[in-house]
């Protein structure tokens, strides 16, 4: 087919595009987010002690650091979805969310006895833990690809990473709300398993599925 | 390109946004050689057929992808994150269709090796000049795989002698595809300028 020929094919199609339905986005989001919370709300609850935990550093952090995530990484993915914004893409607020949640993590290591090491790391609720947090994150992140779908993304796997980091992040924020595990040994390295599980399935799923 | 350049772009656009055809069409006309420029320089290992085909594919993705520019911000920086995003792609997709592994194709190999209705038609027709003898050679080697100690036998000829004859029959063979494809080349550039 000639070029002048395909040209004027196209602009017979010259309408006004459906555009990013950004709020629609976020609607379809949330409701992926109802299977977890009905789940949550029915199974799991609250943590008994909830409002006044968040008044003591660590516990506060436990919330803090996985909804901080969440934020950044949301916010880049959805970024990402207009071409040549990709240069304009500022990463590093994730870095310093890790490097606060690594140095919480090596705090806890330095002031943890050595023979009480394995409960710290193994707490009583590792299972739980591990399952709840990428199974949770399942959901926004099929309805978060096909979100990320209507866009353009110039660099498909990042864009799906930072979707599987902000899901993940988002399941872990919420089951920081049940979880009874206070010590950074056991909810930094299991929660950022179960986010690090996540950030790799959306990395897959941009390698598959972001590509245009 | 201009500034002026980048305010025409934009209007056109935003135009065609509001279902302006024409404007869509300048649109698209004015962005082309910039297009085709960028695709030269990043693409410099093709052809210049391939050229083309790649500068359309940017064209329908820039077409698919419209409304994910902001009618408020720039829009060459848009356009030529498309552009690069899709010359490598095509790059990426060229690329790997040389480098891939023949296993890969193994099944589908394995199944091309029947004759296909085509084949066996083609090649009746051109066996049609030459003598039965040598058509039944011809026959056993190229569609049933035989070989001549196999073919001698059946036709109680020495190994030497079917040699020969299947020599001559390919060569009266192709003598007679190279007539009829000089024919099937006119018929095709004919096509060619209909088109």
């Amino acid at each position: 087919m000639k070029t002048d020929d395909l040209i004027a094919s196209l602009a017979l199609e010259a309408d006004r595009p459906r555009g990013l339905h950004r709020t629609r986005g976020a609607l379809l989001c949330l409701c992926a987010l109802a299977v977890p919370v009905v789940y949550f709300v029915n199974w799991m609850g609250m943590r008994s002690d909830w409002p006044q935990v968040l008044g003591a550093p660590v516990t506060l952090l436990k919330q803090g650091i996985p909804l901080a995530l969440t934020l950044v990484a949301g916010a880049g993915a959805l970024r990402l979805m207009r071409p040549a914004q990709a240069r304009a893409l500022s990463l590093w607020p994730l870095a310093v969310v890790a490097a606060i949640a690594a140095t919480l993590w090596l705090w806890a290591l330095l002031r943890t006895p050595e023979a009480a090491l394995g409960a710290a790391f193994s707490g009583q609720t590792l299972a739980k833990c591990l399952t709840a947090v990428p199974v949770f994150a399942l959901f926004p992140l099929v309805t978060g690809v096909a979100v990320l779908r209507r866009g353009a993304s110039t660099r498909p796997m990042l864009s799906g990473a930072l979707l599987g980091l902000a899901c993940g992040a988002a399941a872990a924020t919420g089951y920081a709300l049940h979880c009874t595990e206070d010590n950074p040994l056991f909810f930094i390295t299991w929660y950022g398993a179960g986010i690090a599980v996540s950030t790799a399935l959306g990395t897959l799923a941009g390698r598959f599925f972001l590509r245009w | 390109m201009s500034e002026r350049a980048e305010t025409e772009w934009s209007a056109w656009l935003r135009a065609a946004n509001r279902g302006d055809s024409a404007s869509y069409a300048r649109f698209l006309h004015g962005v082309t050689p910039v297009v085709r420029g960028i695709v030269r320089a990043k693409a410099f290992g093709l052809g210049g057929d391939q050229h083309d085909d790649i500068v359309q594919e940017v064209l329908l993705a820039i077409h698919a992808k419209r409304h994910t520019w902001r009618e408020d911000s720039p829009l060459r920086p848009w356009l030529f994150a498309i552009t690069r995003y899709k010359v490598i792609d095509a790059l990426r997709k060229r690329g790997t269709a040389v480098h891939l592994p023949v296993e890969d194709f193994a099944e589908v190999l394995a199944a091309e090796a029947a004759p296909e209705p085509l084949v066996q038609r083609d090649l009746d027709r051109a066996l049609a000049h030459i003598d039965p003898r040598a058509q039944e050679i011809v026959r056993a080697v190229s569609l049933e795989g035989a070989n001549n100690a196999e073919i001698a036998e059946r036709l109680s000829m020495s190994e030497g002698a079917v040699r020969v004859a299947f020599h001559r029959a390919m060569k009266k063979l192709v003598g007679a595809s190279q007539k009829s494809s000089r024919g099937a080349g006119q018929t095709e550039t004919r096509k060619g300028h209909e088109k």
